[in-house]
C-alpha cells in the first residue's frame, strides 16, 4: 500500500491513463480498498468512450475539397467561392462531376482505408462466413497449430488465435479472405448461446496504430483497433458491450504476445 | 499567398480531428466545417508566427476561440446554445440504430454542460491532448484544467444518473 496519499487530479490522470506505471499501480492498489472511488472512475471512463464513439464517425468521413489543403488555396477559393460552404460545396461536386463522374464517386464512396476500411471487409466476412452453414471455416479449430502457421505466413508476422474463454466464446476455425489491402486471417468464434463473433485481423499499410472505436453496419456490430502495424476487427450481432469485452480481451493477448 | 509545403504535411493530417471538434461544440456539420475553413485560412496567414513544436495545440487554439466568438453570435441572434433539434445525420453518421440513440443521449448531455467544461471533456477525453496542450488551448493554468475535467466529469455523471444513464452504463473494462 502507497504511503504518499492519492489525490483527485492523480485519480483524474488515472482514468486517462497517463500516470507514470509505478504510481499508476498505486492507485489501483488504493481503488481496490475504495470501492466507491473506483466506480466513480469507471463511471468517468464510460463518458469518454461513449463520448468517443459519438464523435470518431467525423474522422472517417470524407475531408471536403474546401478544406483540402493539398489542392491549393486559390483552386480551393475558386471551388467554394465564398460563403456558404454547404451551397459552394454543392458547387464544387457540379464542376468535378462535370471533368468526370468518376471523381465525383470518389468523393462519396465509403472509407476503404484505415480501420474504417478494415471494419467493412470484417462486416463482409462475417456476414458471408458465419452464417455459412456448410463451410463457415476452411481450417478447424482442431487444426489450429496450421491455421495459426498458416496467417502467420500469409501476413508475415507471427499471429494465433487468442483464447477468449473468458468470454465463453470457443473457437470453431479459421480462413483466410482477399481484401483489396492483401491477405487478412478470419477466425471465428461461438458461444454456448450459438452466437458466432469474428475476429479480423490483417497488417495496416499507413494508420499502425488507431484506438479502440465502435463500428456497425447492417445489423453487424463490433470494435476496431490497430496495434503496431496490426489492424483488428471484432464483429459479430451480439450485444455492444459483449464485443468491447471481448474486444478488449482479444487486444491484451495480442499485447501480451 | 501560397500555402507553405510543410504547412500541408503538418496540418493536413489534423483536418479530421479538427473537424470533430469543430463538430462537437457547434453540433452542426455545415457550420463546423465552415468553422474549420476559417481557421485553416488563418493558420495559412499566420503560419510563421506559430509557437511550440507541434501545431496542433496551436490549430486547437484557433479553432477553439473561433467557435466561442459563433457561439456568442448564435446567443445574439436568438439561436439556442443547445441545437438538440439538429437532425441526427448532420451531427454524425450513425453507425446503427440503437449505438445512435445512445449517441445523442452524449451529446446531448455536454450540450447542457457549460462551454469550459464541455471543451475540457473534448479536448483531453476526444482529442487525447495533454493536459499542458489543453491548457494553452483554453489559455488558462494547468491546474484549472484539472480541476475543470474533476468537475466536469463529475457533473456529467450525475446529469446522466439522472436521466437514467442508459448510455453511460459501466461496462467491464479488461484493459483501460
Amino acid at each position: 500500500m502507497s504511503e504518499t496519499p492519492v489525490t483527485e487530479a492523480e485519480l483524474q490522470a488515472h482514468v486517462d491513463g497517463r500516470l507514470p506505471p509505478e504510481r499508476s499501480a498505486e492507485v489501483e492498489a488504493w481503488l481496490a480498498d475504495h470501492l466507491d472511488e473506483a466506480r466513480r472512475l469507471s463511471s468517468y471512463r464510460s463518458q469518454r468512450d461513449a463520448l468517443r464513439a459519438a464523435l470518431d464517425p467525423v474522422l472517417d468521413e470524407p475531408v471536403p475539397l474546401a478544406l483540402d489543403l493539398r489542392i491549393g488555396e486559390a483552386a480551393r477559393r475558386r471551388w467554394t467561392g465564398g460563403r456558404p460552404l454547404v451551397a459552394a460545396s454543392a458547387a464544387g461536386l457540379l464542376l468535378l462531376g462535370g471533368a468526370g463522374g468518376w471523381t465525383l464517386r470518389d468523393w462519396s464512396a465509403p472509407p476503404s482505408v484505415g480501420t474504417a476500411g478494415l471494419a467493412r471487409e470484417a462486416i463482409s466476412s462475417f456476414a458471408v462466413y458465419a452464417s455459412d452453414s456448410t463451410r463457415p471455416v476452411e481450417l478447424a479449430a482442431d487444426h489450429q497449430r496450421a491455421l495459426d502457421g498458416w496467417f502467420s505466413e500469409r501476413l508475415s508476422r507471427p499471429v494465433s488465435a487468442p483464447n477468449l474463454e473468458a468470454a465463453g466464446l470457443h473457437l470453431i476455425g479459421g480462413r483466410l479472405v482477399a481484401s483489396e489491402h492483401g491477405p487478412a486471417g478470419l477466425y471465428l468464434y461461438r458461444n454456448a448461446a450459438g452466437e458466432s463473433v469474428a475476429l479480423y485481423v490483417r497488417p495496416m499499410e499507413v494508420e499502425k496504430t488507431d484506438r479502440m472505436t465502435s463500428r456497425g453496419e447492417k445489423g453487424v456490430r463490433g470494435w476496431t483497433w490497430a496495434d503496431d502495424g496490426l489492424g483488428f476487427g471484432v464483429f459479430g450481432s451480439a450485444p455492444d458491450a459483449y464485443l468491447h469485452d471481448t474486444a478488449n480481451l482479444v487486444r491484451a493477448q495480442f499485447r501480451k504476445a | 499567398m501560397r500555402t507553405p509545403t510543410d504547412m500541408i504535411e503538418l496540418v493536413q493530417p489534423l483536418v479530421p480531428a479538427l473537424r470533430r471538434y469543430a463538430r462537437a461544440l457547434l453540433r452542426d456539420r455545415d457550420d463546423a466545417d465552415d468553422l474549420v475553413q476559417d481557421v485553416l485560412e488563418r493558420a495559412v496567414a499566420r503560419w510563421h508566427l506559430r509557437q511550440g513544436a507541434s501545431p496542433r495545440p496551436w490549430l486547437f487554439a484557433i479553432l477553439h476561440n473561433l467557435a466561442i466568438d459563433r457561439l456568442r453570435q448564435r446567443g445574439r441572434r436568438g439561436v439556442p446554445l443547445q441545437l438538440d433539434a439538429v437532425p441526427e445525420e448532420r451531427l454524425a453518421a450513425p453507425a446503427s440504430q440503437e449505438a445512435s440513440v445512445e449517441q445523442a443521449d452524449i451529446l446531448t448531455l455536454i450540450s447542457r454542460l457549460p462551454e469550459e467544461h464541455r471543451s475540457v471533456l473534448l479536448l483531453i477525453g476526444v482529442e487525447e491532448l495533454s493536459y499542458a496542450e489543453a491548457a494553452t488551448v483554453l489559455g488558462v493554468a494547468q491546474g484549472t484544467i484539472m480541476s475543470r475535467l474533476s468537475r466536469a466529469r463529475e457533473r456529467l455523471r450525475r446529469m446522466a444518473e439522472e436521466t437514467g444513464g442508459a448510455s453511460l452504463r459501466p461496462s467491464l473494462r479488461i484493459v483501460s
